[in-house]
């Protein structure tokens, strides 16, 4: 502890004694310069097509035959978005229904996992980890047939139920190898002395491991709702027509419609927005839950 | 409380192709504040798992009392094996391990609370045991507000709260400064004694072992090199490993030849004393290993019979000297106790005949018993 905290602070007044101020070179504001043109450009070409998405989001039907994407619109208008919305309202709801429920359920199967492999020693540990491994790099196309035969078996066809089961089993092993991580940093010390405290091995999990990796545990869900919640693949071969999601919605709004991009424009950010905002509020978690997992826990 | 006997325990990682413990037969009595200690990899902490549960030993026995806990005869299925949770041990790890996650009071009482003991009580406990350990201020805070030396009472207290019949300490001091460490040891013995409570504490730091102990047990490579109180080992150790491990300046080792009544140690001569004239019978014309201790000199006065050396060097110690010398090519240290450091370079040693240890150069074991 005594050696961490006067390392600690002897790097400290390193960086200091570094970061005296001088004046910048002629060069190095010419250079200077260089950069941030590089940068802007660079933020413009990324953002410019946004941009026009949101613009055209605004503009009435008519006026987006007329105009180039990237002018604001003389009128502004919700148009776009009420029928957007009536087209793609149940759909949104279904996949606010299988993000949910798919991402709580392969987080919860994958901390399971994460916690037997990463603590526990028994026979064939490895073998189930690279199992596991090896599952998240399945290409889903080549499982396609069989499951939608299986789903079908199961009468879940056509069911957000059914999209939640496929969800949950193929999320598993990308949550399994993310957690594994985490689980790794929590102390064996602790695990051994929760041990003789007198506590079985889900008493450690639930009371040991569990809160001492919310972070992560967060990290690992978020990280899940989004990947589930762009997802189209299983949508498409197993959402059917009840219960597809917004995802496969939006495509047959491009489709279906006589061309009206402010309808599809603003279908698009309808459907982007909650993983932005998820992005904005737990920015902070998913940064340190990143850095949790880099350095090991002190 | 219980009495722990260990009864041919070994414990080998590779199926037997090489043993970390060798072995071990271990009677330790109830109430008893017993040292494992030796130098790393000695397999001191190694047993201390094992006794906890931690760690399966491929042979042998542990027994609590008069309840066997653990039995293994060399097959991959313990014959018995009853897990760490049902020992009703505590243990304190080097890195603490306190549960981040919980308060001071949450930790304390998580081991209480897990056996289901009725609030009350638990709250009572904790109340008595933060009192002994000056911790009550702290019990509403987290590991991570804590110094070091905090979190180091606080695992201490967690562990006694709980009232265990064996009590595990691995290096608990270790992570301390010099200071702290010697009111944590001394307040630890003190709890101890007050408690009773079978203690099994390892160590690799001699001072510790030698103040706290009533019991050390000195390792090296997995086999017991001696066992016995304080004072047998720093008195009478049994070969030259247990003699340069305890005591610090360590024991200067003389390789003499017998010459009749006489050691020669080559840059002096030292007339064999009576009581050791029987054991060095069997040795004459062969060589022994001679220790005396640093503290087992004296400076004789107007010259006179003893070790002729030059001094080398002088460290003040504040109450005593420790004087550098030579004696021929070797350097020995030997400890004065007088008000002031001797000012001449050369000196006489008498060395205290009663003191001295003789060790087969071979065996490295003791000649004189």
């Amino acid at each position: 502890m005594q050696g961490n905290i006067s390392s600690i602070e002897r790097s400290k007044a390193g960086q200091q004694a570094q970061t005296v101020r001088v004046k910048p070179k002629w060069h190095m504001t010419a250079l200077h310069v260089v950069y941030y043109a590089i940068l802007i450009a660079l933020l413009v070409f990324y953002m410019l097509p946004f941009w026009g998405t949101v613009m055209t989001s605004f503009k009435t039907n008519s006026e987006v035959m007329t105009s180039t994407p990237i002018t604001p619109p003389t009128a502004w208008t919700l148009e776009g978005y009420a029928s957007a919305m009536e087209e793609l309202g149940l759909p949104l709801l279904t996949s606010l229904m299988v993000t949910l429920f798919g991402a709580a359920g392969s987080v919860f199967l994958g901390s399971i996992c994460a916690y037997a492999l990463s603590k526990w020693k028994f026979r064939l540990n490895n073998v189930f980890f690279i199992a596991l491994v090896a599952a998240t790099y399945l290409p889903f196309q080549a499982i396609l047939i069989p499951l939608l035969q299986t789903i079908n078996a199961l009468d879940l066809y056509d069911n957000i139920w059914g999209l939640v089961l496929v969800h949950t089993v193929f999320g598993m092993p990308m949550c399994t190898v993310m957690m594994r991580g985490y689980y790794a940093d929590v102390p064996d010390a602790l695990v051994r002395q929760a041990m003789i405290d007198g506590n079985g091995m889900w008493q450690i999990y639930r009371k040991i491991v569990v809160p001492n990796t919310k972070i992560a545990t967060i990290t690992v869900f978020v990280f899940q709702c989004t990947s589930i919640w762009n997802e189209m693949l299983f949508a498409l071969v197993l959402g059917g027509y009840d219960s597809k999601p917004a995802t496969i919605a939006l495509n047959e709004l491009a489709g279906t419609m006589a061309a009206e991009f402010n309808v599809q424009m603003a279908g698009s950010l309808i459907l982007a927005l909650p993983v932005l905002v998820l992005y904005i509020f737990m920015g902070k978690y998913l940064i340190s839950g990143q850095m949790s997992g880099a350095v090991t826990a002190s | 409380m219980a009495s722990i006997k260990i009864k041919d325990m070994s414990v080998s990682y590779n199926k037997g192709k090489s043993y970390v413990l060798d072995k071990l037969n271990l009677d330790i009595k109830d109430g008893e504040f017993c040292v494992f200690l030796g130098p790393s990899g000695c397999g001191k902490s190694t047993a201390m798992h094992c006794i906890a549960g931690l760690l399966h030993p491929t042979n042998g026995e542990i027994w609590f009392g008069d309840e066997i806990m653990t039995s293994a005869d060399g097959k991959k299925k313990d014959k018995t094996f009853v897990p760490p949770q049902e020992r009703n041990i505590a243990m304190v790890f080097q890195e603490y391990a306190l549960y981040p996650n919980m308060t001071v009071r949450e930790n304390m009482s998580f081991a209480l609370k897990t056996k289901k003991a009725p609030k009350e009580e638990i709250d009572k406990r904790v109340a008595y045991m933060a009192q002994m350990l000056s911790i009550e201020q702290l019990l509403d805070r987290r590991p991570a507000e804590l110094s070091g030396g905090q979190r180091q009472r606080v695992a201490l207290g967690r562990a006694l709260v709980r009232d265990p019949q064996v009590f595990l300490l691995d290096e608990p001091l270790g992570n301390l400064d010099a200071k702290l460490r010697d009111q944590v040891r001394y307040e630890l013995k003190k709890i101890q004694e007050q408690l009773g409570i079978t203690t099994i504490y390892v160590t690799h730091d001699q001072t510790e072992a030698m103040t706290m102990a009533d019991h050390i047990v000195l390792m090296k490579e997995g086999h017991i090199m001696q066992q016995g109180t304080p004072n047998d080992l720093y008195d009478h150790p049994a070969n030259e490993f247990v003699a340069g491990f305890l005591g610090t300046p360590q024991i200067n080792i003389f390789p003499c030849e017998v010459k009749g009544d006489v050691l020669d140690g080559g840059a002096f001569q030292l007339k064999v004393p009576e009581s050791l004239k029987a054991c060095l019978a069997a040795y004459k014309g062969k060589k022994v290993d001679l220790g005396i201790r640093p503290s087992d000199f004296e400076l004789a006065e107007n010259g006179g019979e003893g070790i002729h050396v030059h001094v080398d060097s002088i460290e003040p110690l504040g109450d005593a000297y420790l004087i550098y010398v030579r004696v021929g090519e070797k350097v020995v240290v030997f400890k004065y106790t007088g008000e002031t450091a001797p000012e001449e370079k050369e000196l006489v040693l008498r060395p205290n005949m009663a003191k001295l240890h003789l060790f087969d150069p071979t065996t490295e074991d003791r000649i004189n018993k």
